[in-house]
């Protein structure tokens, strides 16, 4: 292993640079190098570490996070046990994902088989060629038809490409399992440098060999002729038509609709705009090749509501998020980047950072599995970690030991287990109990947010809407109950746009048929919830009624008059009907909707800490570089330099100096006056007599007496200076002189 | 809604400070004076004394450091959980991502890349990283020499084919997986989107995690989202460490110097070095040219190209061209015409500059 210097310890005099081991230096200006090689025996580091930390306990390792705490104990255990839990709970989040995507696309996907298989059936029924026709280099023309390529475009309705890699993928290996072979190219294939022999070559490899290279079309037809190849369809898949070279890809469409007789080929391609968008890309020529079908993926947003659904509305992982981090979820899809993928990501990310901020958190494996106790034979519920879940805040806020149990009141005494610092055996042993109810229990709240959701349908609402604002811990529903509430609406501004306000207001003029469907819906939501069910169907009767009143003028002698009468008696049930359905809306919203942030322990399932996610997703290089060499001192933390406000001290970082005075400036820098003002600081004014008789200074105290330091020489000076500009140009913050202009420097980043 | 309108307001400040910016410049005379104005050093002199300048708040820095200690085993778990570390922040990352390495991934195989350099080959990156893999995995599995067998001739392979052996599930255990340290991933020589194809190729195989720093403000947009959530799968860390870019800013010229733009003898002999036998000895024949010939304009490129011929250096002008293509691009030889008419090349040294350069070459 090459000792590497560290910048923690390091060297600022030129006698302990040459001392510095030739190899570290000569490793900088190697491109790169084998810094160590795997040790695959014992693991010292975490063992080390836990030492340390518990010899010296400084007051700024205090502060840190509990992970640490726990590290502090138990070490390598911790953490290879989080890891795995970690990876038990993302796998099945991950899978549950993978299978909605599965369920949303599979329509399209066989559908697009089917199409494969009648097209086929077409062109065979033309038919067959002898192995020696097909393979002469002119290709049979029979008919005008015989040169059309089939082709599918399918809208991906995303603008975004990354979420359709993987259903591309998919419907590649749904096509290969039905016995096609498939072929994928994307639009680095079709780059006009390799031309349409780049993406032939790409085609054989992928049907003929991997080796293959040459770019020649009469080897498909042999391949296809030779194998018995015929009996499948051969499948080309573009996953991303808008980015690819639209010349490329004519050339590619015309040589293979030449050869379509021979070589039946079906072209699938994504497009993200429009179905008429190949229109925009391709020649004339071409697109007279193409024999085109549509078919239409579900929107992004679809997809998301697929997901939410399964991932926490559904029984899952138990991992779940607050209402502020849902927030945030909210915001970056909606605002920031309308992908699935980021979204996955996202989750990830806190679902890492749950993890790793919060030891309780491998309870959680438990949630995946079912019927097995926490904490058997793992040594998990050691005193510690019974004290640590006993101080989470949801427990701690509670002033009355009694009421912290009514949400999980299944004949357990309870009131027993929060009694604080009185832990004793039978708590350790009743906490896990107490989780497992909470794994078994129906989720009443995930029932009530479905069932707003079912009724939001009918106003196009969104469930990541409706999922975050339910997850409001301190919002209160039932004021749009107040009847006052209704009828001043317009002027309620603060809830205007609550989705419970909302679907309030589309009940009133939702058909009869809406309103069995509603019913109908919310049966089979509430099936395993008898609480809710029983008032569920206690809407029956309203709903018959209202069916009934319906049918009567439906006859068509009826006259006019008594056709008025029962439409009023329609109405009349139809608004008896939406009272007892907001009825129950109410009822459902008053006794059961406790987000999780209310219920004691969620720190356990519920990741809370947006500010960590925000900066572990989204990094801001450009606020954030200029933010630290403008705050310079308080991210040093020196006593020194933070002492006198804003004016700029001559201890500070020389490149903050310099970044400090480039904000004096406009878009461009006399790099002499930069100069002069930096030395100004340097060399304050009163010292500066004192400077010219000093030709050296290589103060080496000054670091200790920041206040009063010894003027530097001017050689020193400069070389700072250059220095701090290099340094800013590395940061990509000013841009150097060019020969037009070479007395400034421009900036190129503005900071707000 | 908060977000929106931070954002909001953000961009707002962002724009309201460029056209202050702008209208200042406009309003005011921009200053006229001049760098040379300023009695400016001698460069050998500045380039020594820019070499020694000691760190301001080393004790500050230092305690820094040892704050990000704390969180190594948090970015080890982050690793082992398959993402990949982004280091961002004002100051060098290079000491700190390298003592992490060494300190906390003792488990693992690490490979460093200097992207800070002016040129890295990552067809070589990649060879070192594979031979690395299939010997880790060698090991892991004795008993099983067949497989071995096929993977020997990794210099002969595609960088693709390297890559999906790189992908490939030849070991089942997920915890096992080299290291990549990157440093400056939006170095100048990994800048190209070709680069960064092959880095996000290479991020996105199971057996690979990396860890890079960046320094460069606008460093995201050489990724699309492909390359940010499904390949790098980036985990970004703010870690401002202060510390001086030593070995990053050897590049970047002194704006105080005179000639600013002209290499030194020491940026060239490490480019140099980097370049093959045959493009160093036709160096030479130029650098021993000059020196023997200080009063003229330079080597005519004809010239240039017999004498390597001569010596078998190159076979053909093609061979030649690309050399001289590669001094120029570090501009290490500049083309001018002289009073004939010929091309000629130089390179824009000094005397002195250029003999200390052969002998560092010849060493």
């Amino acid at each position: 292993m090459a000792p590497s210097t560290t910048v923690a310890d390091p060297q600022p005099s030129s006698t302990t640079d040459s001392f510095n081991s030739n190899a570290a230096a000569e490793n900088d200006i190697r491109p790169f190098y084998v810094l160590q090689k795997a040790s695959s025996g014992s693991k010292p580091t975490a063992t080390v570490k836990a030492k340390r930390r518990i010899e010296s306990p400084s007051p700024k390792l205090a502060k840190k996070s509990e992970i640490e705490s726990v590290e502090e104990e138990d070490g390598q255990f911790f953490s290879t046990l989080r890891l795995k839990v970690f990876e038990t709970v993302w796998s099945k989040i991950e899978n549950t994902i993978q299978d909605v995507l599965r369920d949303s696309n599979s329509k399209v996907f066989s559908g697009v088989h089917n199409w494969i298989c009648e097209s086929f059936e077409s062109i065979r029924s033309s038919g067959a060629l002898s192995l020696s026709e097909a393979v002469r280099s002119y290709p049979v023309l029979s008919q005008p038809s015989s040169k059309q390529l089939f082709t599918a475009l399918v809208l991906t309705r995303n603008l975004e490409m990354v979420d359709d890699l993987s259903t591309f993928e998919d419907l590649g290996l749904h096509l290969k399992s039905q016995g096609c072979h498939v072929a994928k190219l994307s639009s680095m294939d079709f780059s006009a440098k390799n031309g349409v022999g780049g993406c032939l070559r790409g085609l054989l490899r992928q049907f003929v060999m991997p080796t293959i290279d040459v770019a020649d079309v009469t080897i498909l037809a042999s391949w296809y002729r030779e194998n018995g190849n015929q009996k499948n369809r051969v499948v080309i898949i573009v996953d991303d038509t808008e980015r690819c070279s639209g010349s490329v890809l004519s050339d590619l469409i015309l040589i293979l609709s030449e050869w379509a007789v021979k070589v039946p080929i079906f072209l699938i391609m994504g497009v993200s705009t429009a179905h008429d968008a190949p229109r925009k890309i391709l020649s004339a020529n071409a697109l007279q090749r193409l024999c085109a079908s549509r078919f239409t993926l579900s929107s992004p947003a679809e997809r998301m509501d697929a997901v939410l659904e399964a991932v926490f509305l559904k029984p899952c992982s138990g991992f779940t998020v607050s209402h502020k981090v849902a927030l945030f979820m909210r915001s970056y899809f909606l605002c920031q980047d309308g992908t699935l993928t980021s979204f996955v990501k996202t989750l990830k990310i806190a679902c890492l950072q749950h993890f790793s901020l919060e030891p309780l958190s491998i309870m959680l494996e438990h949630f995946c599995q079912d019927n097995q106790l926490p904490g058997e034979g793992t040594g998990l519920l050691t005193e510690a970690t019974m004290k640590h879940a006993f101080d989470l805040p949801s427990v701690t806020r509670y002033p009355s030991e009694f009421t912290i149990c009514y949400y999980f009141i299944r004949g357990h005494m309870l009131e027993e287990l929060l009694v604080r610092n009185k832990i004793t055996r039978s708590t350790c042993e009743m906490l896990p109990q107490f989780l497992l109810d909470l794994q078994r229990m129906p989720n009443p709240w995930s029932i009530v947010v479905l069932c707003i959701y079912e009724a939001g349908k009918f106003d196009k609402l969104r469930l990541l809407d409706i999922f975050c604002e339910t997850l409001d811990p301190e919002a209160r529903y039932l004021k749009y109950f107040a009847p006052s509430a209704i009828l001043n609406s317009q002027s309620h501004v603060s809830g205007r746009n609550s989705v419970i306000r909302r679907v309030l207001r589309k009940l009133r003029d939702l058909s009869p048929a809406q309103l069995s469907s509603l019913l109908k819906g919310w049966e089979s939501l509430t099936a395993e919830f008898s609480e809710i069910n029983e008032k569920v169907m206690e809407l029956h009767p309203f709903m018959r009624n209202v069916e009934a009143a319906g049918q009567r003028p439906g006859l068509p002698t009826s006259p006019k008059k008594h056709a008025s009468r029962s439409h009023s008696k329609l109405e009349k049930e139809l608004k008896a009907m939406t009272d007892k359905i907001s009825a129950v809306i109410e009822f459902m919203l008053r006794e059961y909707m406790k987000p999780v942030e209310t219920v004691p322990f969620n720190e356990i399932l519920c990741f809370k800490n947006v500010d960590k996610l925000q900066s572990a997703l989204l990094g801001d290089p450009r606020g954030r570089i200029q933010s630290d060499l403008l705050e310079s001192h308080s991210i040093l933390n020196c006593l020194c330099c933070s002492q006198r406000g804003t004016t700029l001290l001559p201890s500070v970082h020389d490149t903050s100096i310099l970044y400090a005075l480039a904000q004096e400036h406009a878009d461009v820098i006399n790099l002499h006056d930069w100069y002069q003002s930096f030395k100004t600081i340097l060399i304050p004014r009163n010292s500066k007599a004192k400077s010219k008789s000093k030709t050296t200074s290589k103060s080496k105290k000054r670091k200790e007496r920041c206040e009063e330091p010894e003027p530097p020489a001017e050689a020193s000076v400069q070389a700072r200076f250059c220095r701090a500009v290099m340094e800013l140009q590395i940061a990509g913050l000013i841009r150097m002189p060019s020969k037009r202009r070479p007395d400034f420097v421009q900036r190129v980043a503005f900071s707000s | 809604m908060e977000d929106i309108d931070n954002i909001e307001e953000d961009e707002f400040g962002f724009s309201r400070n460029y056209f202050l910016a702008k209208e200042l410049g406009g309003s005011s005379k921009r200053s006229a004076r001049k760098l040379s104005d300023i009695n400016l050093v001698d460069e050998q002199e500045l380039r020594e004394t820019a070499f020694n300048i000691e760190t301001k708040h080393e004790k500050e820095i230092s305690e820094l450091m040892n704050e990000y200690k704390t969180m190594y085993p948090k970015w080890v778990f982050e690793l082992r959980c398959g993402f990949g570390l982004l280091m961002y922040g004002f100051g060098s990352k290079k000491g700190l991502l390298e003592d992490f390495a060494s300190s906390s991934l003792t488990e693992y195989s690490v490979v460093v890349i200097n992207g800070y350099l002016p040129s890295v080959n990552l067809k070589q990156v990649l060879l070192a990283i594979a031979e690395l893999l299939s010997e880790q995995l060698k090991s892991r599995r004795r008993s099983s020499v067949s497989l071995a067998k096929g993977q020997e001739a990794f210099p002969s392979r595609s960088v693709d084919d390297i890559l999906s052996f790189l992908h490939g599930s030849q070991s089942e255990d997920k915890d096992c997986f080299i290291c990549v340290v990157v440093h400056n991933i939006d170095g100048p020589a990994l800048r190209d989107p070709e680069s960064q194809q092959t880095l996000a190729q290479l991020a996105s195989c199971s057996h690979i995690r990396i860890i890079a720093s960046i320094d460069h403000v606008n460093a995201p947009l050489l990724w699309d989202k492909k390359m940010v959530h499904k390949q790098f799968n980036w985990l970004w860390h703010h870690v401002p460490t202060f510390a001086p870019y030593k070995v990053e800013g050897v590049f970047f010229p002194l704006v105080l110097a005179q000639g600013s733009t002209a290499q030194t003898a020491k940026t060239a002999a490490i480019v140099l070095q980097s370049l093959t036998p045959n493009a160093q000895n036709v160096f030479k024949i130029l650098a021993d040219y000059q020196l023997s010939h200080t009063d003229e304009d330079g080597m005519p490129t004809e010239d240039l190209y017999s004498a390597s011929r001569e010596r078998f250096f190159v076979s053909s002008q093609v061979t030649l061209n690309s050399h001289l293509t590669e001094f120029k691009d570090h501009e290490l030889v500049k083309t001018k015409r002289n009073s004939d008419g010929q091309e000629c090349l130089n390179i824009p040294l000094s005397s002195d500059a250029l003999r200390q350069l052969l002998l560092d070459l010849s060493q």
